[in-house]
């Protein structure tokens, strides 16, 4: 939720505890970072900017966080989580490791798309944002390899793909996916699925099944 | 520190003979450039060897703690220059970043074109001898190509536009080979940049892994997966072996 969306916190007496609110306050200081990100790009936010967007005192910023990059990796976190428990959602009962692969593109591809801003944050600002927050960009993209290699068991041709298959394919997702961010497209991201479906799924159907199932996502 | 840089200075002017002192590094053009043996120093010279001595120190500030954190006053520390030398180069520390994309580009793409043209075989060679010549390329000058190929991404918009211009000149290298696909039609029309992307991409976490000198083994699986979607995956799979094998040879 939109910090500007939840007003100022009450003052004085209220019938929160110490715990709800320090909460409250990390979400609205996280929330406060996110659309200082949107208005500006991370390099030139300044911490006056997150507090003034999130509505609390550069001394709550310090109870909660040491800097704006460890601010960021917490906005960064966030949308992470979000994004790992659509894909787990979207997956869910779906049958068959290619349905389930377009299933988890198209679930991501949608959150983001509907989130420009957001995407934004997570695909462009996040790469410039310091060097834990790169590190954790990496770690995050390449948790994708194990779902990815699931495919592997489709067919005998695809136990034998390079070990390097699932990162340059995922390599290829994050920089379409970027591009099309970077030029301010975000919300047209949903166009982009059926060649990410073809991408993720021809090292392990092979090319003909890879274009039908890409095919069906026009 | 003045003291520290007289001494340099002097040193590398021993017996009136002008070297260039071994910690500059080859950056884009070196070799041509550099004087072939004892000649006075000319002020263009000297002017030259500057702006290398500042991007090479720039390139591995930017490669050890990224663009952000990298301040003029280290880079000025590291490349043994003055402010004033800096700021009779570069106005400022993005500016030098943006010359350091521009010539670690142009060396590594011009020689990537050039390994394309000069191969006279089938497509698939001229695209294997293209890779190889990429991934030499980059784990001869790693602190460069980390600045252009992983800090460049979100560094200043300007550097992006930058790292974004040099992927879209590999894209010409590779669509030739939708002429080898019966289904060229259905190919996607993002399939060379995203292939692009994706060579890219593995370049950066190898060089973010500190694993340049592993590059050599992963370049016939990269080849495999920028052929595969053009000449299918059997095709793929036999070029990438040859090139293995001959690595390994």
């Amino acid at each position: 939720m939109p910090a500007e969306e939840l007003g100022p916190l009450p003052a004085g007496r209220h019938g929160f505890s110490r715990e709800q609110v320090a909460h409250h306050q990390r979400e609205r200081l996280i929330a406060g970072l996110a659309e200082a990100v949107a208005e500006k790009g991370y390099a030139a936010v300044t911490l006056t900017d997150i507090v003034k967007h999130a509505k609390v005192s550069r001394r709550v910023f310090y109870a909660n966080f040491e800097s704006k990059e460890q601010c960021f990796l917490a906005a960064f976190e966030v949308v992470l989580d979000h994004l790992n428990a659509l894909v787990a959602e979207a997956v869910d009962g779906v049958e068959g490791w290619p349905q389930q692969a377009i299933a988890a593109t198209r679930a991501v591809l949608t959150f983001l798309a509907a989130e420009p801003d957001l995407a934004r944050l997570c695909l462009v600002e996040s790469r410039g944002a310091g060097p834990a927050v790169t590190a954790r960009f990496n770690e995050a993209v390449g948790e994708m390899a194990p779902l990815l290699r699931l495919g592997r068991a489709e067919r005998p041709e695809a136990e034998r793909l390079p070990d390097s298959t699932e990162d340059s394919t995922i390599g290829s997702l994050v920089s379409l996916a970027h591009r099309k961010v970077a030029a301010g497209e975000a919300k047209q991201l949903g166009d982009l699925l059926p060649d990410c479906v073809e991408l993720v799924l021809l090292p392990y159907l092979g090319p003909a099944e890879a274009a039908r199932h890409a095919r069906e996502q026009a | 520190m003045f003291g520290n840089f007289l001494h340099l200075k002097y040193q590398f002017r021993t017996n009136g003979n002008w070297r260039y002192p071994g910690f500059v590094r080859a950056l884009p053009g070196k070799e041509n450039r550099q004087p072939p043996g004892p000649e006075p120093v000319s002020r263009d010279a000297a002017a030259a060897d500057q702006r290398r001595r500042i991007l090479e120190a720039t390139a591995e500030l930017i490669a050890e703690q990224g663009y952000q954190e990298t301040t003029m006053e280290e880079i000025v520390r590291r490349a043994k220059v003055g402010y004033a030398t800096f700021y009779k180069h570069y106005p400022d520390k993005e500016a030098a970043f943006l010359a350091l994309l521009d010539a670690a580009t142009d060396r590594t793409v011009g020689r990537v074109e050039d390994a394309y043209k000069r191969e006279e075989g089938p497509w698939t060679d001229r695209v294997g001898a293209a890779l190889g010549v990429l991934f030499e390329d980059v784990a001869a000058h790693p602190a460069a190509a980390r600045a252009a190929l992983v800090e460049a991404v979100a560094a200043v918009p300007e550097a992006a536009a930058k790292h974004e211009a040099a992927l879209k000149r590999l894209a010409p290298l590779l669509r030739p080979g939708r002429e080898l696909n019966p289904r060229q039609a259905e190919l996607p029309e993002s399939l060379e940049e995203t292939l692009a992307g994706g060579i890219v991409w593995v370049l950066g976490q190898r060089l973010i892994a500190g694993e340049a000198d592993k590059l050599r083994a992963l370049l016939p699986e990269t080849l495999e997966f920028v052929l595969r979607p053009y000449v299918g995956e059997d095709e793929a799979a036999r070029e990438a072996g040859e090139v293995a094998d001959a690595i390994s040879a």
